[in-house]
């Protein structure tokens, strides 16, 4: 090496010795200290290692901001970071006056980037105090100001606090509004850095460098966030910062910060008690509608029966009438309720093992009557949809039911179609696609953007022909948004018409109940006249004679009135036990006879919700509904948990008993 | 009182299909769900046996539960109250419902609405023996009235 370089110098004056870079390092008349490109110190001056109290093997090798930091240097890390940083990224020189250092003192930080075919080999830093060129500065600074009166205005602004960094972001003006609100006097900020009034969490996200960027390249930066004062009391403040070109020269930012404490306080205050009384409307509106709902029933219960006895011709059509507004009543009522029960959060899914094929058949026959005549009411499900899920399977019916009921109504001729399909699916999860497209009247491109809006009714004229709430599609979107899934409506593409379709993210069943294969998958229906459709009593009637049920319940009064509810729904073979050992036994010695088990939950030796989880361990996957006069919610999905179907609450409502039964028998 | 009750007997005297005016201490649409099982509307037998098989139902229930009460026995009296409590739900009967839903919390050292924990067990035993002797006070409101009704 060294005889290379003699070799090359021989035809040139030989230099005189140059000083090893040690030696001039060492020597150097001020503090300083030489960085390679991670700023970790290779050398620092004699004088600096001096002045500050260090020895060299302390601080060789380590970055010089730890150094700084540990041993709480003079100037403080961010300033001299921020120097180094400019003059980093200019590639060249860079000096900054005038940092703030203990009590009166005040430095000038040098940083001379060392940089060979543009890139940076090293970094040397010298450090100086100047606290006398500062006050120099300072009385010739006050003189010079281009404009006094303009100077002192924003001197006495009270509350606004304004000040301006220099370009390496330390405090350089100070005036009585950024005294008044940060609680530093002029003295005690000057040449600080600005990161001091951001919070811990601020300055470990790294903002204050974000923001000096975002305002070096958009000429300005605003921020609305939590700021600190000098005794540590946090203000929410409104930022604004701007970069100030003087002649082309960048020379430093205008910062100002308001004190908007009292505004947010205000604001959450207005929030909070925008909410409360949005709670107690949705409350006060539930609470309403389930009040008017009881009445409402026996009003339906009566005209049933009135409906039975001997009417004349017209006494019949007046209470027809009655019968026909007060189902209207309680569904208006019941959407009402869901709607305030969504709005207020107090809505639960009920999770269940649920058969969306099921579900979907049902909602379709129940919905042949009122289909208009010469209109095909058809459904099919792609054969990948899984058989059991859980889920809610009430609500998934609710929504297939508004959207395909909504579709019927609106078609005079043509077809109803519902069609289901896997969209996609995980090893535990699946989302179901159900797509219900009709050649009924449309919707106008106008009106599409407000469907799913509440209490609306697309088509003015539509109103006296189509009766309804409104609230249907609303009620949907939020059911099927709390069942992770989506809504949308699009044209027919084939025809007039709507296409109405949503998803719903389901997970797959643990427990598999064997279910009957639903043995028509595709149903078509095309509908001569209304009245065909079996009212689900009857239905279950006529299924009834062919169920073979077992029932335990230790409670001989209730016992007695469950079984013959039973025989007069026509159910014929009714097995009969008093606890939940005898349940298993009966249950396991006639897993193919029975179709189903009604079991109550509390029960003497043995519990139906233990009776029912050794049930299932033992394999058997018959329909196990739940009876109980509990009626927490939170009792109820423990009895989903353990292995129920389903349940009923006591005392047991035959209509209720009537839709479980068939859902789960059929 | 008396006011009601003549008027109980005037419905009753007229209204052979009438039901009964049952008060509010029975839940009219369950127990008229009863009330449609019964194949002959003058016999009610089944509707007859279940609610005198209520009655000694009940009345043997009160009587364990004075005994239980007497021997401080918290789960033997929240298990009764949950047995009496099916039945009465069963037939409608709100207010005894409630009150056995009562005792069946109080036995569990909770409180009336079963949500909040109780410790004390004197206070619990103490609840217990104020909700008994209510529970037999609405019992014999409803024996009562639907006794009057099966005359």
């Amino acid at each position: 090496m060294d005889s290379t370089s003699d070799n090359e110098l021989t035809p040139t004056k030989c230099p005189p010795a140059l000083p090893t870079i040690d030696d001039f390092l060492a020597s150097y008349p001020a503090y300083a200290i030489l960085l390679d490109p991670a700023y970790r110190i290779l050398k620092a001056s004699d004088k600096f290692l001096t002045y500050y109290g260090l020895a060299e093997h302390e601080i060789i090798g380590s970055s010089l901001i730890d150094v700084i930091n540990e041993f709480k240097l003079i100037p403080d890390s961010d300033s001299t970071r921020a120097v180094i940083e400019i003059a980093r990224s200019s590639g060249k020189v860079y000096v900054a006056d005038d940092i703030k250092g203990e009590e009166e003192s005040f430095w000038t930080l040098q940083s001379n980037p060392i940089i060979k075919g543009g890139v940076l080999l090293y970094m040397f830093v010298s450090i100086k105090e100047t606290t006398s060129e500062h006050t120099d500065r300072e009385s010739i600074n006050d003189q010079m100001d281009s404009s006094d009166s303009y100077r002192i205005l924003v001197q006495q602004v009270k509350d606004y606090a304004m000040f301006m960094l220099d370009p390496a972001g330390l405090v350089k003006t100070w005036n009585v509004g950024a005294q008044l609100l940060k609680g530093y006097a002029k003295e005690e900020i000057i040449g600080r850095h600005f990161s001091t009034f951001y919070t811990p969490e601020d300055l470990a996200a790294g903002k204050p460098q974000k923001e000096i960027e975002i305002a070096l390249r958009e000429g300005k930066v605003e921020d609305e966030s939590w700021r600190l004062k000098k005794n540590g009391e946090r203000f929410w403040a409104n930022v604004t910062i701007t970069t100030v070109y003087r002649g082309g020269v960048h020379v430093g930012f205008a910062k100002i910060t308001r004190d908007l404490t009292e505004r947010k306080a205000a604001e959450n205050r207005l929030i909070e008690s925008y909410k409360e009384a949005d709670k107690t409307k949705s409350a006060f509106v539930a609470n309403m509608s389930h009040e008017i709902r009881t009445p409402l029933n026996c009003l339906m219960i009566s005209l049933d029966l009135l409906l039975g006895t001997e009417l004349t011709g017209q006494q019949k059509e007046h209470a027809d009438i009655m019968k026909e507004s007060g189902a209207i009543l309680a569904q208006i009522i019941n959407e009402v309720l869901d709607l305030s029960k969504l709005d207020s959060g107090g809505f639960a899914l009920n999770v269940e093992t649920i058969n969306i094929a099921n579900i979907t058949a049902v909602v379709v026959r129940g919905l042949k009557p009122t289909v208009k005549p010469g209109v095909l009411l058809e459904s099919a499900i792609d054969e990948d949809v899984p058989n059991s899920v859980k889920g809610d399977g009430l609500r998934y019916r609710q929504i297939v039911q508004n959207l395909t009921s909504n579709a019927i109504k609106f078609t005079e001729a043509g077809s109803v179609f519902v069609y289901t399909s896997l969209e996609s699916e995980t090893l535990t999860s699946c989302t179901i696609k159900t797509v219900i497209t009709d050649t009924g009247i449309g919707i106008s491109a106008d009106a599409a953007g407000l469907l799913f809006t509440r209490f609306t009714q697309i088509d003015p004229s539509a109103t006296k022909l189509y009766k309804g709430t409104g609230l249907g599609l609303t009620i949907s979107k939020a059911m099927v948004e709390l069942m992770d899934g989506a809504i949308g409506y699009h044209p027919n593409p084939d025809a007039e018409g709507s296409v109405f379709w949503f998803t719903v993210k389901l997970d797959k069943a643990g427990i598999t109940t064997p279910l009957q294969e639903i043995q028509n998958r595709m149903e078509s229906v095309t509908l001569a006249s209304p009245g065909e459709s079996i009212a689900p009593a009857d239905e279950l009637q006529a299924l009834a004679p062919t169920k073979h049920l077992l029932v335990a319940e230790d409670n001989l009064v209730t016992q007695k009135v469950v079984v013959m509810l039973l025989k007069k729904l026509g159910f014929t073979h009714i097995d009969l036990c008093v606890n939940g050992a005898e349940a298993i036994e009966k249950a396991k010695e006639n897993k193919l006879v029975y179709a189903g088990i009604l079991m109550d939950i509390s029960m003497p030796i043995m519990s139906g919700l233990t009776a029912t989880a050794e049930i299932r361990r033992a394999g058997i996957g018959l329909p196990i509904i739940a009876m109980t006069a509990n009626a927490l919610k939170s009792d109820v999905e423990g009895y989903l948990e353990k292995g129920f179907n389903a349940y009923v609450s006591k005392p047991v409502d035959k209509a209720v008993l009537v839709e479980v039964l068939l859902k789960w028998l059929k | 009182m008396p006011d009601t009750h003549s008027h109980e007997e005037d419905r009753s005297e007229e209204g052979s299909v009438g039901l009964p005016d049952l008060g509010d201490s029975i839940d009219a649409m369950t127990f008229e769900q009863i009330l449609e099982m019964d194949d002959d509307e003058d016999e009610r037998e089944f509707s007859r046996s279940i609610v005198f098989g209520f009655f000694e139902q009940a009345e043997q229930t009160f009587k364990k539960m004075d005994d239980a009460l007497e021997e401080r026995d918290l789960a033997t009296l929240s298990s009764l109250g949950h047995f009496l409590k099916g039945s009465s739900a069963t037939l409608g009967l709100t207010k005894v419902k409630d009150s056995c839903e009562k005792i069946q919390h109080y036995g569990q050292l909770k409180d009336e609405a079963g949500t909040t924990d109780e410790p004390d067990e004197d206070k619990c035993l103490e609840r217990i023996k104020d909700t008994l002797v209510a529970v037999k006070e609405e019992y014999a409101e409803v024996e009562k009235v639907l006794k009057k009704f099966y005359a």
